[in-house]
């Protein structure tokens, strides 16, 4: 019997520490079978990030010649799969070829058919479409899904309460499917674009009176994304500084002057 | 409104085949009950009940659509 050829590897995601495994090794998906031995961790603002650890191992060519390629690629994909488990098993008998991890590029239209499938479920008369938004943190693709048809104010609901746990959803589901974290936005016939615009001008608002009357002021309570453009929105304002505080639902921005 | 929470919980779960859903309407009211596998449970419940209330949200709006109230139950495996 040979010896066991195997190699280990690391990278951002699943997919890109596979890719690297197999260009390491020159081979294709079929010929190795793979263990996630640390799914990693997402950190927060950039600390405690942990890149994700998978080991190959080559298949032995010897006794694996009557092996089918169908066979192999759901394999892999079992393997993949195990990305959102903890404990990394090397042998899993399971196969589930319904939730195949798709390729990075399909993630747009996955992004769409899986949008699409919720707001059918959801009873509403609505089609979304996908385009590759700013890059997250990591430099990795986001989406961005336009939703446009009929009485679609039910959809953002009070306060974009509902727009906002749509968007959780259909984020957990994409990102699943790709094995990695995909930050995911949701505009619903332009609310998103009007909201930030409306943000940013209040933003600004407040950091002139904030610089003026030196006194510090709270926000609203805000879901992050809206946090986010607030910060984003004050970062190069030399008059103040922005911080979060309190827990959410209930965190808010607090504008203090810049001394 | 069974198929839309049958949706997103086999999406969410490792373990799809562990996902049931049954719905019980009584006059205009709609009571929808998940259960998944014990290691999924923090899939479909997420921090702070944050999966499951986004998914209340989403029900709530299908059941307005056709003029009801629905309620989503997570079961104890």
């Amino acid at each position: 019997m040979s010896k066991e050829i195997t190699t280990e590897v690391t990278a951002p995601s699943v997919e890109e520490a596979l890719q690297k495994g197999l260009e390491k090794l020159g081979l294709t998906a079929a010929d190795v079978s793979m263990d996630v031995l640390d799914s990693g961790a997402k950190g927060f603002l950039g600390m405690g990030q942990r890149e994700v650890r998978i080991k190959l191992t080559v298949h032995d060519k010897t006794k694996d010649d009557q092996r089918e390629p169908a066979q192999n690629i759901s394999e892999t994909n079992v393997n993949l799969r195990q990305d959102n488990v903890k404990e990394s098993t090397s042998a899993s008998p399971e196969k589930d070829d319904s939730s195949i991890p798709p390729q990075e590029e399909l993630l747009l239209e996955r992004s769409e058919e899986i949008v699409n499938t919720l707001l059918e479920l959801m009873h509403l008369e609505a089609s979304a479409t996908a385009r590759y938004d700013d890059p997250d943190r990591e430099g990795r693709k986001s989406v961005y899904l336009d939703v446009k048809g009929k009485d679609l104010s039910v959809l953002i609901g009070r306060r974009g309460k509902t727009i906002e746990a749509f968007q959780r959803i259909a984020a957990l589901i994409i990102s699943k499917e790709m094995s990695r974290w995909v930050r995911v936005s949701v505009d619903v016939e332009g609310h998103r674009s009007r909201r930030e615009k409306q943000l940013k001008g209040m933003a600004e608002k407040i950091a002139k009176q904030v610089a003026s009357s030196g006194h510090k002021q709270n926000l609203e309570p805000m879901p992050a994304n809206e946090r986010r453009i607030i910060h984003m929105t004050l970062e190069k304002n030399p008059h103040v500084k922005t911080d979060s505080v309190g827990e959410d639902p209930r965190r808010k921005v607090v504008i203090e002057p810049n001394k | 409104m069974k198929e839309l929470i049958e949706y997103i919980s086999r999406s969410l779960v490792d373990d799809p085949e562990d996902v049931f859903v049954e719905e019980y309407e009584s006059g205009r009211h709609v009571e929808v009950e998940l259960s998944v596998a014990q290691k999924d449970m923090g899939r479909v419940i997420g921090k702070g009940g944050r999966v499951a209330n986004a998914m209340r949200s989403l029900l709530r709006v299908a059941a307005e659509r056709e003029g009801k109230k629905a309620s989503l139950e997570i079961l104890e495996p």
